[in-house]
């Protein structure tokens, strides 16, 4: 009040302009007590996830070091897996664990496109969430029971597919079976217990999960860009070329490799259904494989300690290939138009 | 023998057409006839009648939220996308009425071409990609020499041929916003349609480039019938001839209070409330 009533000293003295620093100036005014508590928290749940994922990788690590000394990268090109013989390694079951998540692949693959595209694109509105949970409620079987159905139910019916598949296109290597597809009673048992039989059961446990991501990001395809081409005269089928499947191909292949890391690691129902076998070899009508998940599961109760470290040494192995998988299916996923998020 | 006259009579004689610029040469007739429309079981509209002359331009005029755009997505059956979306009425093109169960949708939404009020270029293709995409999308097979021609006309129509010309190939969503809505407007014209519908097509573009998109309907009307709706006052009296005005009462649907010639509705209206409009006076 003061102020405002003195008369001014120096009246015709202009107010001098503030000094003002050529550096940058801090403008962060800091976060309320709040956000920094939530912040905190976040962040240090997120990097939690991060040191446990290190952790394990460091545990498998650390107990491989004893079984790579000893058997070196023989480890990785041996087939057999004969402890009592000293002779270990896991080509075999390398092979079997990919031509498995190959089948299963090949199998959910069109299923969970198909799939996502009708929820997506054609199911009318009211019976589209009726869809959508039926697809989660599949995500939710147990994995037993995949394996319980593929033994029980699928397998009777899918030896036949399979002797038809060999008796048609044994010719192919990769559809031969170790057995004459002609002889009057054909060989059933040849054609059961099979990479095809378990890949089918895997692709059941891997489907939903491709079909939401897919399903995902048809969804959020633009509506603008949708009925410009519809508006120029296009098919539904014609848009979903140029526009939905453009737009989600991100998701697609995110997707689709996001199940393939599920499928490589699928334990229980592939040991329920396969037969234990250790050759390298591509039939997967044939009976007769093993993958790195079922080797472990199969073989972790009667194992020394040195056998322990082996197995331990083939999970390390599946959780690399895993780690890069996924972490390759995160980056399409984030790279693409539909992951950005714009 | 006998029937030599009927044929001659079907083929169209295209005496005036310039030689280097012919596929069609008329747009076609739009009639609109007491259309109804809901979402679920909110009408929007009620019984709007309304005449679009061959080749010329109608502009639909309005408060926002009136059903302009609500009828002129009836007008080339996009209305229906919407998955509440009724209608009632009939749409004449040429005077068969679209939504009669024998015109196929596509083969209706071909002849009757629309430009969005948000520029929608496919982003995934080149500019060149995009001009043909309707030809792409509908099966129609063509050329390499007559894309090329067909390319340069469509973009020169829209005016935007000079500031593309030796970037047909980066993608379309490289482009400024009135540039990728002069890349609409020229993907539009490149399927041939008879009438092309405009929605609110300047909303979002700078002066040079809504100047462009008028020029451009300056010099399509003589073979495409336009309509174009716009919150424009001065642009709806510089393109169209024909007006419309468009007016949903508190809690009623909406309807045409007057339409006719654009000298007319901005000279001399006949309803007060229309005279309030166009003189800005309210909406
Ligand atoms: N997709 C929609 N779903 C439900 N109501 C809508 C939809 N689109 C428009 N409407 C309603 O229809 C009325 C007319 O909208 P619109 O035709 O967009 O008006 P305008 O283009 O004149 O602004 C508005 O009341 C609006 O809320
Ligand atoms: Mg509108």
């Amino acid at each position: 009040m003061t102020a405002l009533m003195d008369p001014p000293s120096t009246p015709s003295a202009p107010e001098p302009t503030p000094r003002v620093e050529d550096v940058p100036r801090s403008i962060d005014p800091g976060l309320p007590r709040s956000d920094k508590v939530f912040f905190g928290v976040s962040r240090a749940i997120g990097y939690s996830v991060f040191v446990l994922m290190g952790a394990i990788g460091l545990f498998l690590g650390l107990q491989s070091i004893p079984t790579f000394k000893r058997y070196g990268l023989g480890f990785l090109t041996e087939s057999q897996w004969q402890p009592e013989k000293d002779i270990l390694g896991i080509s075999a079951v390398l092979v079997g664990t990919f031509t498995v998540a190959l089948v299963a692949m090949v199998i959910a693959f069109p299923l969970a496109l198909a799939t996502a595209l009708y929820i997506s694109e054609y199911a009318p509105a009211k019976f589209k969430s009726f869809l959508v949970s039926m697809v989660d409620l599949m995500a939710a079987i147990p994995s037993i029971v995949w394996g319980l159905w593929g033994f029980f139910l699928l397998q009777p019916k899918a030896i036949h597919v399979a002797h038809w598949l060999h008796t048609h296109m044994g010719w192919v290597p990769f559809f031969n079976v170790d057995t004459d597809p002609n002889a009057a009673p054909w060989a059933q048992s040849r054609y059961a217990a099979s990479a095809f039989i378990a890949g089918i059961a895997v692709s059941m446990m891997v489907l939903p999960m491709a079909a939401a991501v897919m399903r995902q990001v048809f969804s959020q395809a633009p509506i603008g860009e949708r009925e410009a081409a519809l508006g120029l005269g296009s098919t539904k089928w014609g848009m979903i070329r140029a526009v939905v499947l453009p737009f989600g191909a991100g998701g697609i292949i995110g997707g689709t490799m996001l199940s393939l890391g599920r499928a490589l690691g699928e334990t229980i129902a592939v040991v329920l259904i396969i037969s234990p076998a250790f050759d390298i070899k591509f039939k997967p009508l044939e009976i007769g494989t093993s993958t790195i998940s079922a080797l472990i599961a199969g073989r972790f109760g009667e194992a020394t300690s040195a056998q322990l470290s082996a197995l331990l040494t083939a999970g390390f192995v599946l959780f690399i290939i895993t780690l890069i998988i996924n972490t390759l299916a995160a980056m399409i996923v984030a790279r693409s138009r539909s992951g950005a998020q714009e | 023998m006998t029937t030599a006259p009927e044929v001659n009579s079907l083929i169209p004689t295209y005496t005036d057409a310039p030689a280097t610029d012919v596929v069609h040469v008329r747009g076609g007739s739009l009639n609109a006839v007491e259309i109804s429309a809901w979402f679920g079981s909110n009408k929007v509209l009620e019984k709007v009648s309304l005449e679009m002359p061959a080749n010329t331009v109608t502009a639909l005029i309005g408060p926002s939220g009136c059903g302009k755009s609500t009828f002129l997505r009836i007008l080339n059956r996009m209305h229906e996308l919407v998955p509440s979306a009724k209608l009632s009425g009939q749409v004449l093109l040429d005077g068969d009425d679209i939504y009669d169960p024998g015109h196929r949708i596509t083969e209706t939404r071909k002849r009757i071409g629309m430009v969005f009020q948000k520029p929608n270029p496919f982003p995934a293709m080149s500019i060149a990609d995009n001009v043909t995409a309707g030809l792409k999308l509908t099966g129609t097979k063509i050329g390499k020499s007559d894309r090329e021609a067909l390319i340069e006309r469509s973009l020169s129509r829209a005016g935007l041929w000079k500031e593309v010309k030796d970037r047909l190939k980066e993608p379309g969503s490289a482009l400024s916003g009135g540039q990728q809505q002069r890349l609409c407007i020229a993907r539009s014209l490149a399927v041939e349609p008879e009438v092309l519908l405009m929605d609110e097509p300047c909303s979002a573009l700078d002066p040079t480039s809504t100047r462009r998109v008028e020029e451009t309907i300056h010099e399509i009307k003589d073979q495409v019938t336009v309509v174009i709706v716009t919150h424009n006052m001065q642009q709806a009296a510089r393109v169209s001839q024909q007006c419309a005005f468009f007016l949903a009462q508190l809690g009623t649907p909406g309807d045409i209070v007057e339409a006719g010639p654009t000298v007319d509705i901005f000279g001399n209206p006949k309803d007060p409330r229309t005279e309030d409009y166009v003189n800005g006076r309210f909406g």
